[in-house]
């Protein structure tokens, strides 16, 4: 799988922002038992790693010392003992958080995914794809890190590092003391370093992914490099990237080389001052040999809780920044939503009203401009007219994709806003320009249209749209993969498929938007069938381009510049001699002249004369 | 501090494609490093000696002087030296960390180098056989395993093993019975890790694809909102999405499961080791066998001699893993790049003249299947030849040929007389140029795109100039940033006319003696192929112009027209002499003129209603 990243996403500035992170924790709430349950399993562990130090000072001082051997046998008795209790709390805090943290994550990937589906069409048009995605996958892992490990490790370092303390203060509080002065220093260096190293990380990644960019353009654009022979300039360009890349990555990985080690020597400076300190203190015996060692063992041992502390603050900044990104997706309305009062479920059929509808975007850049025609039930409509007058505009009206900014759009009489969006979208069939299939079989495909359709109702809709002879050549039939988003099948294909899952679904009305794209003729002729069994009995609009199309329609609409530029059918719109002839008689030149690449046809045509 | 120059010592191909050991191989891809690699392992070792010393020397300072009661200078001088060998092994502990993220950064910034490089050089079959995205991931994330490998997982099993030898060593000297009976769980636990980290590494993998499952389903509800929405299949989207998400949970949970029994159950067999040890140990001193400060030595050793073998396994699982990655990348650099310089011929004057023959001239992608048989034509220096025939006639074919992007099976295609196969193909491509029907541009600015192809430095006005004569200066000039604005994702979007517009441009600044060109415009509108139209007429002015036709317009006034139909030539000829024989050629020009009778029917009979 590819991994998206965005500019967004690499944001070097993150501020913590109370709310988000208030927020980040209540989506805990439903998992309180399994949190509280890891909380007490980690804090025992942590306790419990301590005390070990302690164990090991007393069998110093009262069993080796003191040369009693039964001691001895009681003290690695105890911590035989605690390591058993301690393996069982470690299962439980792995357990119980990582099981939190599958549930979180799951939550939150289930919540965004069903918020999506509300969304309206116009929220995907201008969100970038990836920029979702990336919210779906890789920010929720980092949520879900957070709220589980982030807030499990350092817990643990917490606990470790208080109980150290007192554990150090209970066996000498000045030599405490020293090492206990000594921490504020080392978190704070700390600190530091994971913020550098986290900083230069994120150049890393942000090199690396304009890295991977430019070979990706390098390949895909491989027969322009080689005609221009660009090879040399295009590595030098890249040796840049490459270069950008070799040093934020490298000087992540310096400060990391150097982090621990810097560390390492303030706990030496502490440990050479406890050394000395505590030798005097054996000396008036105000502290036993086992206690210097577990002095010294301490000391050694909260280098890592310092550090683990660190990471989670590094982490938590990230995390915050993913949560505040999946938290405003959650919190995008949906632009188009159900009216408070809805009429009941009803069919569709009817006649169809747009009634000086406009609507734009953009303030100031109205797309449709004060549209009003009426199509009877049963007609069909092409709308025609040059790309980015409106077309695609109409139909998504009609579909309420969007809602008219002014006017009214009446399906039968009724202001379509009080019908249900369930209830508009599953009564109209709509067949794309570029037809959308989802991986799985050909018959999972068409059964979309209609989920409860048996294998006899997915047949006849195929035979209808013209579509079972080719599938039923395939070696699986029916049950032929169409892989990722159809990509097995030709376009042709796709679209005699989608045909034939808009017939299943039995619409009242019919939208199409006919593919400019050209397929072979026995194909075209394919979905010019199923698109006149369609067409039948229902009110069609067709975004129309091919000449039969057109001719065959009731009604012609020329949609410019968000208006009706002329209107009638084919007869009475050549006659006046005006965008229609024009475009007409443009179309007809290049539907026919693109006959000639299509060349059975030509070669058949000659075989016979 | 990073090498911020953009040289490196040079790697030689075939030193990492000759040997069949991946670890021979990984070793040679470090040439040029392996002297800060082996100065890291040293320092590795430094390190861990450094430590063990630490705890020899605590042994020292409980027996000698502690023990010994000397607390004067004596124990000054010991806590230097304890903060001194601290401060070593921090010290060489860094710089072992850096020497190893030099030598794995440099490495693999070289390795990224030669792998573009490379890539970009590799012949047009390979290219049309292989998938960019499978290059990518080899390019981007097998290289990338391979650097962390070098970095970390070589660096760390380094690491477990020095650290074993030299505590082992040092235990074992100060007793061997004691040395040995400690490493009794060694083979144990590390057998255990292997056996654990094999099959987490398994269920990780299931883990990930169902992550690529649910991604791809994603992705796909994304891209399909249009069809979702339409059948209102927002439920059963829902549905089908809950599914993936739930199996995914419950791999994590199997995942989770596993870690949660492997960390407490190693825990508590690596803490019998420590106890049982121990214990001997502890009454051992008290026995008179060795010294507290024996113990205390012996204690510290203990823990890093037993608990970094539980890691092993993992990084044997990772080695393996990494080697496989290094073998994927391996394949690509074994593949031959195309000899640009290889020929022995460049004509007196700079450039060639124009004038190609094809003799006989046999073409195979693959063996036994020509797409090209025996085409055999003259075409004299500023001629322009017309290529006609249906889609996998051969047309494409034979003007790949030309700037020997494949080699010809048989026969011989000579320019001005000198077998194609004598000059070398950067020089031949430099005489070259190649319009497509829908150019590739990159993404940079447009004035970088136009001068894409020419090495020597280019005026604007000369930019300017060929933007004109492209038809395409007045676009570019409505865009903000003229001439600088961006091309692609990042910038504007090029309709397919513009990019033509803009390829022709480009092709003009190179000035090559030999054009191909597909003469289709098939998606633009009539204004805008008139522009290009006339474009390609002051392209095609004094050059040897081979059309891939579509078009009867281009046609009728080539020099030369060859009718393709399954790789041979069937007609050829010029229009007046085509059209007098029977044959594919004069069925495709009576379609073309019953066009326009057929479009003046239309209207008529439009009129007569």
């Amino acid at each position: 799988m590819s991994t998206y990243y965005d500019e967004n996403e690499l944001d070097d500035n993150v501020r913590f922002n109370g709310n988000v992170i208030k927020r980040l924790f209540e989506t805990l709430a439903p998992h309180k038992k399994t949190m509280i349950g890891s909380m007490i399993a980690i804090i025992l562990v942590s306790l419990l790693d301590a005390y070990f130090t302690l164990i090991n000072k007393r069998i110093i001082d009262e069993g080796i010392i003191a040369g009693d051997k039964t001691a001895l046998v009681r003290l690695f008795t105890l911590y035989g003992a605690i390591v058993l209790i301690q393996a069982v709390a470690v299962f439980f805090f792995i357990y119980l958080i990582g099981l939190q943290g599958e549930k979180v994550r799951y939550d939150l990937r289930k919540q965004l995914f069903n918020h999506l589906q509300q969304l309206s069409l116009a929220y995907f048009s201008k969100t970038p794809l990836g920029w979702i995605m990336s919210r779906v996958t890789s920010d929720t892992e980092k949520m879900a890190d957070l709220l589980t490990w982030g807030l499990i490790d350092s817990t643990y370092a917490l606990v470790n590092i208080i109980t150290a303390s007192v554990f150090m203060l209970s066996i000498n509080w000045q030599l405490a003391l020293i090492v206990i002065a000594s921490l504020p220093v080392m978190l704070f260096v700390a600190f530091k370093f994971r913020t550098r190293i986290y900083y230069h990380y994120r150049q890393s990644r942000k090199a690396n992914s304009k890295m991977t960019a430019n070979l990706n353009e390098n390949i895909t654009g491989v027969r322009v490099v080689k005609a221009l022979r660009r090879e040399d300039r295009n590595l030098e360009n890249f040796k840049v990237l490459s270069t950008d890349m070799y040093r934020s990555s490298y000087r992540a990985a310096y400060l990391s080389a150097l982090f621990q080690p810097t560390i390492q020597t303030i706990s030496a400076l502490s440990l050479a001052l406890v050394m000395w300190r505590g030798g005097l203190s054996v000396q008036n015996q105000a502290i036993t040999i086992g206690g210097l060692q577990a002095f010294i063992s301490y000391i050694m041992m909260i280098l890592w809780p310092v550090q683990d502390l660190a990471r989670v603050y590094a982490d938590m900044q990230n995390a915050v920044a993913s949560s505040e990104r999946v938290f405003s997706l959650i919190d995008t309305q949906p632009g188009i939503r159900d009216r408070e009062q809805t009429l009941p479920f009803t069919s569709l059929s009817g006649d169809i009203e747009f009634d000086n509808v406009s609507f734009h975007y953009k303030e100031d850049e109205p797309v449709i401009k004060h549209l009003s025609f009426h199509v009877n039930h049963g007609e069909t409509v092409a709308l025609v007219g040059p790309t980015g007058g409106g077309k695609t505009t109409i139909v998504n009206l009609l579909c309420r994709f969007y809602e008219p900014t002014e006017g009214t759009i009446r399906i039968g009489g009724t202001d379509y806003l009080n019908f249900s969006l369930q209830n508009i979208q599953s009564r109209i069939g709509v067949v794309l320009q570029t037809p959308h299939l989802f991986s799985g079989t050909i018959r999972e495909n068409i059964r979309y249209g209609k989920l409860d359709a048996t294998d006899e109702e997915i047949e006849a809709a195929a035979k209808l749209a013209g579509a079972h002879n080719f599938i039923v050549n395939f070696e699986h039939g029916y049950d032929q993969n169409v892989g990722e988003g159809g990509n097995l099948l030709s376009v042709g294909q796709k679209q005699l498929i989608s045909i034939a899952r808009a017939i299943l679904a039995n619409p009242d009305i019919f939208v199409m938007d006919e593919a400019t794209s050209s397929v072979d003729t026995l194909t075209e002729a394919l979905i010019q069938q199923g698109m006149e069994r369609l067409m039948e009995g229902r009110t069609s609009f067709i975004i129309a381009h091919r000449l039969s199309t057109i001719k065959h329609a009731d009604k012609i609409l020329v949609i410019r510049d968000g208006q009706i530029a002329e209107q009638g059918n084919h007869q009475s719109l050549m006659r006046l001699h005006g965008h229609y002839y024009r475009l007409y008689t443009q179309q007809f030149r290049h539907e026919l002249e693109s006959q000639l690449d299509p060349y059975q046809q030509v070669s058949e045509g000659f075989e016979e004369s | 501090m990073p090498n911020n120059k953009n040289t490196y010592p040079e790697l030689d191909h075939q030193k990492i494609t000759s040997n069949q050991n991946g670890l021979v191989t990984l070793w040679r891809l470090l040439s040029g490093y392996h002297g800060y690699y082996v100065l890291s392992a040293v320092m590795l070792a430094v390190s861990a000696a450094s430590r063990t010393g630490m705890y020899l020397f605590l042994g020292y300072f409980v027996d000698q002087i502690i023990g010994q009661g000397k607390f004067g200078t004596e124990l000054l001088q010991a806590a230097a030296t304890f903060m001194g060998l601290i401060m070593l092994q921090a010290l060489s502990g860094f710089l072992s960390n850096k020497l190893a993220a030099q030598t794995a950064e440099s490495s693999t910034r070289r390795l990224r180098d030669i792998l573009f490089d490379h890539i970009q050089r590799l012949s047009f079959a390979y290219h049309s056989e292989v998938k960019t995205g499978d290059l990518l991931e080899r390019a981007s994330s097998d290289v990338d395993t391979i650097r962390r490998f070098i970095a970390d997982q070589a660096v760390g099993v380094a690491r477990i093993v020095v650290i074993f030898i030299i505590n082992f060593t040092a235990i074992f000297l100060l007793n061997q019975r004691l040395a040995l009976i400690s490493i009794i769980i060694v083979p144990v636990i590390l057998v255990i890790s292997i056996f654990f980290f094999r099959k987490l590494s398994k269920a990780y993998e299931a883990y990930q694809e169902q992550e690529a499952v649910l991604s791809t389903n994603l992705q796909e509800n994304l891209s399909g909102v249009r069809v979702v929405k339409a059948f209102a299949r927002q439920s059963y989207e829902i549905k089908k999405f809950d599914e993936n998400n739930y199996e995914k949970y419950l791999r994590g949970k199997r995942l989770n499961l596993m870690h949660a029994l492997f960390w407490p159950i190693s825990d508590t067999i690596c803490a019998a080791q420590m106890i049982a040890s121990n214990f001997l140990a502890a009454t051992m001193v008290i026995d008179g066998v060795i010294t507290l400060g024996n113990f205390m030595t012996f204690s510290g050793l203990l823990g890093w001699l037993i608990w970094p073998i539980r890691n092993l396994g993992r990084l044997i699982v990772d080695t393996s893993r990494a080697l496989v990655s290094l073998n994927r990348v391996v394949q690509i650099l074994r593949v031959p790049e195309e000899p640009l310089f290889e020929g022995s011929y460049l004509p007196a004057s700079g450039t060639v003249h124009g004038d190609i023959s094809f003799d006989h001239v046999t073409f195979e992608y693959e063996k036994g299947h020509p797409v090209l048989e025996d085409v055999s034509f003259d075409v004299k220096a500023g001629q322009v030849i017309a290529l006609l025939g249906s889609t996998g006639s051969g047309k494409t074919s034979l003007v790949n040929l030309l700037p020997r992007f494949y080699d010809i099976t048989s026969g011989s295609i000579r320019l001005d007389g000198v077998d194609l196969r004598e000059y070398p193909r950067s020089f031949l491509r430099s005489q070259i140029g190649i319009v497509e029907q829908e150019p590739f541009l990159f993404s940079c600015s447009i004035r970088d795109n136009i001068t894409y192809g020419v090495t020597r430095p280019v005026t604007q006005e000369e930019i300017e100039a060929a933007a004109r004569e492209a038809a395409i200066h007045d676009v570019i000039l409505s865009f903000k940033d003229g001439y600088d604005t961006l091309v692609g994702e990042r910038g504007v979007t090029l309709s397919g006319g513009q990019k033509q517009r803009v390829a022709i441009a480009r092709t003009l600044l190179l000035n090559p003696r030999i054009l191909i060109m597909d003469d289709s415009t098939s998606s633009v509108d009539m204004e805008t192929e008139v522009q290009i139209r006339e474009a390609l007429q002051r392209l095609m002015k004094d050059r040897t112009t081979f059309i891939i036709a579509h078009r009867i317009q281009s046609i009728m006034s080539a020099d030369l027209i060859l009718v393709f139909d399954e790789g041979k030539i069937v007609q050829s000829g010029q229009h007046e002499d085509l059209i007098d024989q029977p044959g594919i050629y004069r069925s495709i020009f009576e379609i073309q003129t019953r066009i326009e009778s057929a479009l003046q029917e239309e209207i008529d009979s439009v009129h007569l209603l």
